[in-house]
């Protein structure tokens, strides 16, 4: 589906407020919108909303071989799904230049920075290690998808817990949760995406851009970095030209940024560990507010189990006036219906009603037939049930019976032999 | 089979049930649908354009998309999108908005059990939130028989898992007849019936709630 | 005159004839097309079977291959059904990838045998953790006339009766297998499910066994599973609201039908014996 295009005055408008340093939003050039993580009842579930951008991810493992050139490594798969729930331009299947973009970002600031340890997934060198992967769902897109994105991954892989595992000789056994505590992954720092928007030719600088301003602005610039001020990832996209000082300057602004994000995710992790040590609620459940109008909450509602003996006999005594099929006629079809062996290995039922295999005339070819073979066959009245065919056409006919012939062909071999 | 005689929570109880509705800018209709831990997420785009090949000139294409948490799309997928979108043609008044489509993106966030009940319960929220004209509502309730021959109703995943047969039914709200019926699992005949007669009651409930929620939401308090 | 309605006016045309309780075809509304069973068509195959259910013709062949197991289940075979619905069998099948159809009765069909247990996997296991069969199920339509899924769900069960798997033998010293294909074992069939297929047509009648025509008029459609006396499945995927009576017949009718189909199987494998 084709997406709403952004008229001219609305263009120009955003443009004009951003030259008097104004958002539309109201915010300030490098504010960010009002970000939550929060974590769901599963381990390695994570929702990030930034503003109205929602992006879940959702890691999980499984035991593979590992690759040739690095035997003794996990592997880390991350995959960005852009959802048609996002946004109607999003088609569900193949990956848009936009999916493939921020497929490869993602990848480049988690797998090339090395931010989770791969040797330590390793079960049995050169024969099984652990697979994490991490599937990035994006929900509603109202702007900064990359920032969204890399904020849910590593939240959630900071939040996964994968089963324990022992290994005796050549048999692993993998524990379920319900045996062992399943173990942590061991992360060595949190790379985190910063977006930042340029117009006019790198004139005007925005932080965490929405929907409207991504599709006004000049180019963009993506940082990723971690909070120990390691730049994992830079990214320059879009039809302009930077100076270095403002490459700079960006780098100090996302450091600021970064070190928030980072305690908020702690304290969102911290949050879900004290919940379900406690014994608490968790979940995504609880994050949904009581108090909105657009919201409901219904306490378990009980089943009547008592009155079901009743209700059974009343439903299906009511068999008189609906009926269409008629039972009478079924339980005479039965009787009719024993099977007919035409030939070795080939048997039917059912010779009423028409088809175009002619089965009746089959048959009786091959009554003819049979007689000088010592195969046994079995004759019903079938003879009074009568087979109409609706097509005349020869060809069928002709069809059939080249194949029986090439049965009649082995069994005269097998009769040799 | 023993059935006034269970009287343990879980048996004979449906879950808490939480929606959240429009949360999403984007869509025209959206529902967040939980059924005990099970959650559910739904988008609703429509009546909107659709492909040539797709257009049916005198109804509504309904075209259904739906997204596990994690892996890629496979034929399990395909058969529960078929089911959803079976299900929502039916309570749809299609001929109202002909060769137009609408599109419905449904999302798994949690799968504890019952998910197919709460995903076709929250196609129903999502449309009603888009306001997409509807002869009926619909509602979902799974059941299980379990290995002592009891019947749990709204069961979670792991009593699924450990159970010998797992239904799911959806009713329409004028007569209450099957709309769908999706079963996996062995069971007789009269165990067939005794489920169908307790999800229809169940159904009432589930009912009972989207008429609360819509009040809700369209209360001026 | 007949034939201009029926291009015109399709339902109007099929309207007449069920006000009379008949079908155009000739058949009541709760009968079933004549079926045609042949086992052990395809020899190169482990196992085979070729279904002809009135006009629709499903052949399904069956080929074992030796893998490793997955490491969460390492004494668990696997068998993996495909259904293929080529531009062979129907102008409404283009070639390339399997289509929404395809893909569906393939899941149709795993979901048939994995529900109703009808292989134990751990039969299928030649050496814990290390090899075990892979069954490959490919179900081929030769001609779409409707009813697919029940056309699929018979020849894959005929085949599977029919299918023997070789002998394997594992030399522990030198850590390899042997296959002798002249020593073959049976495999062992559990139950036997049975599928059938109803269609809703108009909102109100159920039609059995529905013919290609029928499947593109019909407001709605249950396939029911059933093995002796249970049922396995039940599936219906929206479509018209049924009542609960009208369910009840459906069942009826589809465990009378089973009766037949595994009385069928019988037969015509006694036949192959001898």
């Amino acid at each position: 589906m084709r997406e709403t295009p952004l008229s001219n005055c609305e263009r120009d408008f955003i443009k004009t407020a951003i030259a008097e340093k104004k958002r539309i939003d109201g915010r300030q050039a490098y504010d960010y919108r009002h970000v939550r993580v929060s974590f769901g009842v599963e381990r390695g579930c994570c929702m990030v909303n930034i503003g109205d951008t929602r992006v879940m991810a959702q890691v999980s493992c499984q035991v593979v071989e590992p690759k040739q050139a690095r035997p003794a490594d996990g592997t880390l798969y991350i995959n960005v799904e852009l959802s048609p729930m996002a946004c109607p331009s999003f088609e569900p299947g193949r990956l848009s230049d936009f999916g493939v973009e921020i497929n490869r970002l993602l990848e480049r600031c988690l797998k090339e920075s090395r931010c989770i340890d791969t040797e330590s997934l390793c079960i049995v060198a050169g024969e099984k290690v652990w697979e994490i992967r991490v599937d990035v769902h994006v929900i509603n897109h109202d702007g900064n998808l990359v920032d969204g994105c890399s904020i849910a991954a590593i939240a959630a892989i900071a939040h996964f817990r994968r089963p324990d595992i022992t290994v005796s000789g050549d048999e692993i056994t993998i524990h379920p949760a319900s045996e062992r505590d399943p173990v942590p992954l061991s992360v060595h720092h949190m790379p985190i995406c910063v977006s930042f928007a340029f117009f006019e030719q790198g004139k005007y600088l925005l932080v965490d851009p929405t929907d409207k301003e991504e599709k006004v602005m000049d180019g963009r610039m993506i940082i990723g970095m971690n909070k120990h001020r390691e730049i994992c990832t830079l990214q320059i996209t879009g039809q302009m030209l930077l100076l270095k000082d403002q490459v700079l300057r960006c780098s100090n602004i996302a450091v600021v940024k970064v070190t928030e994000i980072t305690e908020l995710i702690h304290k969102a992790l911290e949050n879900d560990r004290e919940e379900r040590a406690k014994g608490g609620k968790y979940g995504f459940a609880e994050s949904v507010p009581k108090n909105k109008v657009t919201s409901n909450h219904k306490v378990s509602a009980p089943v009547d189990m008592e009155t079901v003996e009743d209700h059974v006999t009343s439903t299906f005594s009511q068999n008189d006036d609906v009926i269409e099929i008629d039972s009478d006629a079924a339980s005479t079809s039965e009787s009719d219906d024993s099977v007919v062996i035409m030939d070795k290995g080939s048997g039917a039922i059912g010779l009423g009603g028409p088809s175009t295999w002619n089965v009746d005339d089959e048959m009786s070819e091959l009554k003819e037939e049979n007689k000088s073979n010592t195969t046994k066959t079995k004759q019903q009245k079938s003879d009074t049930n009568i087979v109409v065919s609706i097509d005349d056409s020869s060809e069928e006919e002709t069809t059939e019976i080249l194949v029986e012939p090439s049965i009649q062909k082995q069994k005269k071999k097998k009769g040799k032999v | 089979m023993k059935m006034s005689e269970q009287k343990s929570g879980s048996q004979n109880v449906l879950r808490l049930m939480v929606c959240e509705m429009a949360h999403l800018s984007r869509p025209d209709g959206s529902a967040t649908t939980f059924q005990g831990d099970t959650c559910v997420m739904t988008s609703v785009y429509g009546p909107t354009e659709v492909r040539m090949a797709k257009e049916q000139i005198d109804r509504t294409t309904v075209e259904v998309v739906y997204k596990p948490k994690s892996g890629l799309p496979s034929c399990a997928e395909k058969s529960l999108e078929n089911i959803i979108c079976n299900t929502c043609e039916n309570i749809l008044l299609g001929n109202a908005h002909p060769r137009s489509a609408i599109n419905i993106t449904v999302q798994e966030v949690q799968d504890s059990g019952s998910f197919t009940a709460c995903c076709i319960n929250c196609c129903c929220l999502a449309l009603l939130d888009a306001g997409i004209g509807m002869k009926c509502t619909m509602a979902a309730v799974n059941c299980c028989i379990d290995n002592e021959e009891n019947i749990i109703v709204d069961p979670t995943r792991k009593e699924e898992e450990q159970s010998q047969a797992v239904l799911t039914f959806a009713f329409d709200s004028k007569d209450k007849n099957i709309i769908t019926v999706i079963t996996k699992g062995k069971y007789s005949q009269q165990q067939f019936q005794k489920c169908l007669v307790l999800c229809r009651d169940a159904s009432d409930s589930v009912f009972k709630f989207y008429r609360e929620t819509m009040e809700k939401k369209l209360s001026k308090t | 005159m007949a034939a201009d309605v029926k291009t015109a006016q399709p339902l109007q045309y099929y309207r007449k004839f069920i006000e009379k309780d008949v079908r155009p075809d000739e058949r009541t509304l709760e009968e079933f097309r004549p079926t045609v069973l042949n086992i052990g068509c395809v020899t190169t195959a482990e196992g085979s079977a070729l279904v002809k259910l009135g006009n629709t013709t499903v052949m399904c062949g069956i080929k074992a291959e030796i893998a490793s197991p997955k490491t969460e289940e390492p004494k668990k075979g696997y068998i993996v059904p495909n259904v293929e619905l080529g531009p062979l069998c129907s102008i409404l099948f283009r070639p390339g990838p399997p289509g929404d159809q395809a893909q569906r009765l393939s899941q149709f069909t795993n979901d048939v045998i994995t529900h109703s247990c009808c292989i134990n996997k751990e039969d299928l296991c030649i050496v814990p953790g290390k090899y075990v069969w892979v069954l490959y199920c490919d179900m081929v339509c030769l001609n779409y006339d409707g009813n697919i899924s029940d056309a699929c769900v018979l020849a894959l069960l005929a085949a599977l009766k029919n299918t023997s798997l070789p002998k394997v033998v594992w030399d522990e010293d030198t850590e390899t297998i042997e296959t002798d294909h002249n020593t073959t074992t049976q495999l062992n069939i559990i139950c036997e499910p049975v599928s059938s297929t109803f269609s809703i047509f108009d909102n109100e009648v159920l039609l059995v066994d529905p013919t290609v025509e029928e499947e593109s008029l019909s407001t709605g459609e249950v396939t029911i599973v059933t093995i002796d006396d249970k049922i396995c499945m039940i599936r219906k995927p929206g479509g018209s609201p049924l009542t609960p009576q009208q369910l009840d017949l459906c069942i009826n009718r589809s465990f009378i039908r089973s009766q037949e189909v595994i009385r069928l199987i019988q037969e015509t494998l006694n036949s192959v014996d001898r």
